[in-house]
């Protein structure tokens, strides 16, 4: 079970709470909810908030993706993944991405867990410009995605 | 014939429309619709450095696929461009 979506956070903010709804069921015994939100600090610099961009179709499939192949990496079949992505400006504290896993089992959720936000950041095309006190901004540097070169 | 690029992430820095449209000869591929973008920076940014890295880091995307540098374009394609990714 599987539900994932890019948040436009002028029209609302992520929660917690649509996670737990979602996630919730009495076949599960375990359940992680991860949550990412802006820090005050990165590389020495005062930041202030930050600005969410994303290619919306690209970032679902690479949940999808993600998801799906648990299944056979992961060996865990039965479970419940919520997974929401901020885009737009947001200020400290605010939260980014929310990730909520529930599984029969404690191992699994917090292995399940792991394993989808460390994916995200290697995989899914999201971009983050941080804006600083001082007025400036900046795109932060990621990592290329992996593609054919000739 | 025509291309039209989405710009995504540090690339939205290079046009304030969000899209780059540029000529390019017939049977086009992504491979030299790259050296296009590395023109159009040479000629409007005079070779920013930094704008430079992006291109040759970047991947590209057509109909929500990854493809590669030898994809041939078709007339009034769009495809988008992908800088290296971190978000979470």
């Amino acid at each position: 079970m599987l539900h994932t979506k890019i948040i436009d956070v002028k029209k609302r903010k992520l929660s917690i709470s649509l996670a737990e709804e979602f996630i919730s069921s009495s076949d599960y015994g375990a359940s992680i909810f991860f949550s990412g939100t802006v820090r005050n600090q990165n590389n020495n610099k005062s930041v202030v908030g930050i600005t969410y961009d994303s290619h919306d179709a690209l970032v679902i499939k690479s949940f999808e993706e993600i998801y799906n192949e648990t299944n056979q990496k992961l060996k865990i079949e039965d479970k419940a993944v919520f997974i929401e992505h901020a885009k737009g400006f947001l200020n400290l504290g605010e939260i980014s991405i929310v990730i909520a896993v529930a599984c029969k089992h404690r191992d699994e959720a917090y292995v399940l867990s792991r394993y989808i936000i460390e994916e995200i950041k290697k995989r899914s095309p999201i971009w983050k410009k941080e804006h600083y006190l001082n007025n400036e901004s900046n795109w932060l540097k990621g990592n290329p995605i992996v593609h054919e070169k000739d | 014939m025509k291309v039209i690029i989405e710009l995504f992430g540090a690339s939205r820095d290079f046009s304030n429309q969000n899209l780059l449209e540029l000529d390019v000869a017939n049977d086009s591929t992504i491979k030299d619709v790259r050296n296009k973008i590395l023109d159009y920076l040479n000629i409007n940014f005079k070779g920013n450095e930094n704008f430079i890295k992006i291109v040759h880091s970047s991947a590209f995307c057509s109909n929500d696929n990854i493809i590669s540098d030898n994809y041939k374009i078709t007339n009034n394609e769009k495809i988008a461009i992908i800088p290296p990714i971190g978000g979470g």
